[in-house]
């Protein structure tokens, strides 16, 4: 190799050659689909939903029958498949309110427990079986759980209450808050464990007792970590489908939310409602067509919400250590 | 008066109770506990429904458990008292059969039903020509400029795919079906187990292995017939389960002399089983009338549960995992790789990251919408194919493997980057020859953890069409059934208590079984991943 070519190749400038760019414009591309998606996502959402709704039916040039804006959201009945259509999604919402609620119930307490005895008390031996165990938890499929509900949890609660319905909101309850159980523990652990030793070992220098410290100085310190976990696992349990559409049933009945004897009924959570239209007509961009991506839009919007109000929740109350 | 409230002080002080730290405790283990027991109680429920233990004979349940449990248990005790890691050792030795087995009766079933194996060879022929291409040229030749290979490279594999396939297919004589497989797989496993074995015991051993690998292979469709398997599956199941299994005891038998006893597992458990068979048979003991058997693996969806079966979900689920792989690794790995290793600190990639962090909280649901929409209604394709499936589980996927691939990716130490690029090395050079290479097992674990979750998604499916009522899908435009829809439509559809607690709850069985072998593999790569680093 003669030294002409040698300097040539030593000293030529690599970042703009041609394979450097490639690369780089590959990995932006790949970088750039997600936001591709989020905005796909959006803009169907947004112009499908419009077609539903009368008042903007018009702008998306979309003739025939829609409905209004004040009827889809205080009406109190759904019934998309028999005419007279109804579109009201207040029972919808009723049943995904009193879902959440209940499976908060259960996954928020037990999550959070979860959270303190593996980063505070666990033995490293015991973390390692506990955490694949959750993972676990979290991994089974969620038409399953669904399946757990109607076929094993609903006989045994008919035993304690004789007066419950084959499908009802408390087995969906029940299983929607074990699947979340594993998002509040992981996140509020990963809070925990990221306070700084220093903070335990003062607590101990002034003579507290472990319940002390676990309690008094390493949960208030992570409670920003503990809200965010908190509503994300609100807001999975608002998105989950396949386990309470099997569980909660197919009928749009209107529940009072504050009444617990609701959860004996059975009812229609929004994401249940979606899949019980696919069975109606979707071939052509009928009105109950239209009206699954008003209650998609809907779902979107508070899941994005809550996500982002998570998201800001753990950012601003960070407790800083360093 | 003073000197007694002295004393009530002393009396306390130093005494801290014990009570509430030791309640508080056992609470907290108890609901830590909650919910695994809880789906432990639901999983014996749901086995018991499946397997139907109680049904056999109690001689049946007496032979197996003097036979294969107890030994079983014996030389398990014996090996954790003696050598914890021989028990280790043993139970790989299980493990890696037991999961290689089942991937390899996926590729199987594709083989036999799906992928007619000329076709196959003819499109594995047409990729192989470029990649000979892209081989020899940056082997034998730095001069070229790289647009112009780039130019070569596309223009071959263009020609290559426009061109071999249909040659093949029109080739005056036919080869066998095993044939064509044992050669296609044979040769890379063969390479592999070489590659392997070059970089433990060098060259002349890793020869011997690769031409061990390939001859037995290459046997199998012979050896197959004579304990009731078809040559081509025996073919497959040889290469892709049968070379890693013994490539692995070579390893333990050469390598680790000190771990070799805890082979004496896996050959006490076969050995147990085979012998339990055999008893059972000469004795005439009836085993359990499961629900899960041959029969409901292999059988098409039928009206009535005892006919009932899941084969059709089964292929429709390895191949939308297949899409679903193939689609979200590469853009999920490079978008990782942008996110940590091009992109400047500006705007754009603060707004890319919060995205992803929110498309990883989107519903399931809306995400099939997603699906439905701009694939479906607006591109114009078949509502519930294999494509619009695997794309749409693949978009699902892509924040969960983008999070997981960042992670692992932020892991390799900045003194490697610093050294690569203080050698020379260009960005692509250093992500290539260094980054990847180090972050690739925590790379698999993730995608492994999130095809996982795609494997068990219903909602996405059932909101892209997918038929209730399916047949074996036999193409990728082809309507598909996975396994979860196929569960889903017998709990609601065909929802009647002889479903619930037959066909349904094998069903269920068979999908965990598919999950939890996902997720054992990724949990074990990640421990060995976190104990070599």
């Amino acid at each position: 190799m003669s030294t002409d070519s040698l300097t040539q190749d030593l000293t030529q400038r690599t970042e703009n050659s041609s394979r450097e760019l490639l690369a780089r414009a590959f990995f932006f591309g790949c970088a750039f689909l997600s936001i591709v998606t989020t905005i796909s996502i959006a803009v169907l959402l947004v112009t499908e939903a419009a077609k539903f709704f009368s008042i903007t039916a018009p702008l998306v040039g979309v003739e025939g029958e829609t409905a209004t804006i004040a009827e889809f959201l205080t009406g109190t009945e759904w019934r998309p498949n028999f005419t007279p259509h109804e579109f009201g999604v207040l029972p919808l919402v009723s049943a995904t309110l009193m879902i959440t609620f209940g499976s908060a119930l259960i996954a928020l307490p037990l999550g959070v427990a979860t959270a303190i005895y593996l980063s505070e008390y666990a033995s490293e031996r015991a973390r390692s079986f506990l955490k694949p165990a959750l993972e676990i938890l979290a991994g089974v499929p969620t038409v399953i759980y669904g399946f757990f509900a109607l076929m094993y949890i609903t006989p045994a609660l008919s035993t304690i209450f004789p007066d419950i319905s084959f499908f009802n909101l408390l087995s969906a309850s029940i299983v929607v808050g074990i699947m979340i159980i594993p998002m509040v523990a992981s996140i509020s652990e990963d809070a925990m464990s990221a306070v700084p030793d220093d903070l335990r070992q003062a607590g101990y220098g002034m003579g507290a007792t472990k319940f002390d410290v676990s309690v008094g100085v390493v949960l208030p310190a992570a409670t920003s970590g503990v809200v965010a976990s908190f509503i994300l696992a609100l807001s999975r349990a608002i998105g989950e489908t396949m386990a309470v559409t099997i569980a909660a049933g197919s009928q749009a009945n209107m529940l009072n939310p504050l009444n617990p004897l609701g959860y004996f009924e059975s009812g229609m959570p929004m994401t249940a409602a979606m899949v019980q239209l696919l069975h109606g007509d979707i071939t052509g961009g009928g009105l109950a067509y239209r009206s699954l991506f008003a209650i998609g839009l809907t779902l979107f919007v508070i899941t994005l919400a809550m996500n982002i109000v998570s998201d800001l929740v753990a950012a601003r109350y960070r407790e800083e250590y360093e | 008066m003073s000197t007694d409230a002295r004393d009530a002080v002393e009396d306390g002080f130093g005494h801290v109770s014990r009570t509430v730290g030791t309640v508080f405790r056992y609470l907290l283990l108890v609901s830590t506990l909650v919910g695994i027991v809880t789906l432990g109680v639901l999983l014996v429920y749901v086995a018991n429904d499946a397997i139907r233990p109680l049904t056999a004979d109690p001689g049946w349940h007496l032979t197996f458990v003097l036979a294969f449990a107890l030994p079983s248990l014996l030389v398990g005790g014996y090996l954790y008292r003696r050598d914890k890691s021989a028990l280790f050792t043993g139970l790989n030795a299980l493990g890696v059969p037991a999961v290689s087995l089942l991937f390899a009766s996926a590729a199987a079933m594709l083989f036999v039903d799906v992928v007619p194996p000329l076709i196959w060879f003819a499109y594995v022929v047409a990729v192989a020509i470029p990649l000979v291409v892209l081989l020899a040229t940056t082997r034998y030749s730095h001069r070229i400029p790289f647009l112009a290979r780039v130019a070569t490279l596309a223009a071959v594999t263009v020609a290559s795919l426009g061109v071999v396939p249909g040659a093949i297919q029109s080739l005056p004589f036919v080869p066998q079906a095993w044939l064509v497989v044992a050669a296609t797989l044979g040769v890379p496993v063969a390479g592999v187990a070489g590659t392997y074995a070059d970089r433990r015991w060098g060259r002349r051993a890793a020869v011997s292995v690769a031409v061990a690998a390939l001859v037995a292979t290459v046997a199998a469709p012979f050896a197959g017939p004579t304990i009731g398997l078809d040559p081509l599956p025996a073919t497959v199941l040889m290469a892709l389960a049968g070379v890693p299994t013994a490539v692995y005891v070579g390893t333990v038998v050469v390598n680790q002399p000190e771990r070799r006893v805890g082979l004496l597992l896996p050959l006490v458990v076969v050995a147990g089983a085979l012998v339990g068979g055999a008893v059972v048979d000469a004795l005439g003991f009836a085993g359990p009338q499961a629900w899960i058997d041959w029969q409901f693996l292999t059988s098409d969806h039928s009206n009535t549960p005892a006919e009932a079966g899941i084969y059709p979900a089964i292929v429709g689920t390895i191949l939308l995992m297949v899409v679903v792989a193939l689609a979200s690794f590469p853009v999920g790995v490079g978008a990782a790789v942008y996110l940590e290793e091009y992109a400047p600190d500006n705007t754009f990639t603060r707004v890319v990251d919060v995205n992803i962090s929110n498309l990883a909280g989107v519903p399931s649901v809306v995400y099939g919408l997603l699906g439905l929409g701009v694939f479906v209604r607006y591109g114009g394709m078949t509502p519930g194919t294999v494509v619009v499936g695997g794309m749409t589980l693949a978009l699902l996927i892509l924040p969960i493997i983008i999070i997981s691939a960042r992670e692992a990716i932020r892991s390799v130490p900045d003194s490697m980057r610093q050294a690569s690029y203080g050698m020379g090395a260009t960005r692509w050079q250093t992500v290539k020859n260094v980054v990847l290479p180090r972050s690739f097992p925590g790379i698999l674990t993730g995608t492994i953890l999130a095809l996982g979750r795609a494997i068990g998604e219903t909602a996405p499916l059932l909101m892209i069409g997918a038929p209730q009522i399916f047949d074996l899908p036999t193409a990728l435009d082809a309507r598909v059934g996975a396994m979860p829809l196929q569960l889903y439509v017998w709990a609601t559809t065909f929802a009647s208590p002889e479903f619930y607690t037959t066909a349904l709850a094998a069903g269920v069985v068979t999908l965990l079984v598919a999950m939890l072998a996902m997720n054992s593999i990724a949990i074990v790569l990640r421990n060995k991943y976190q104990r070599e680093q």
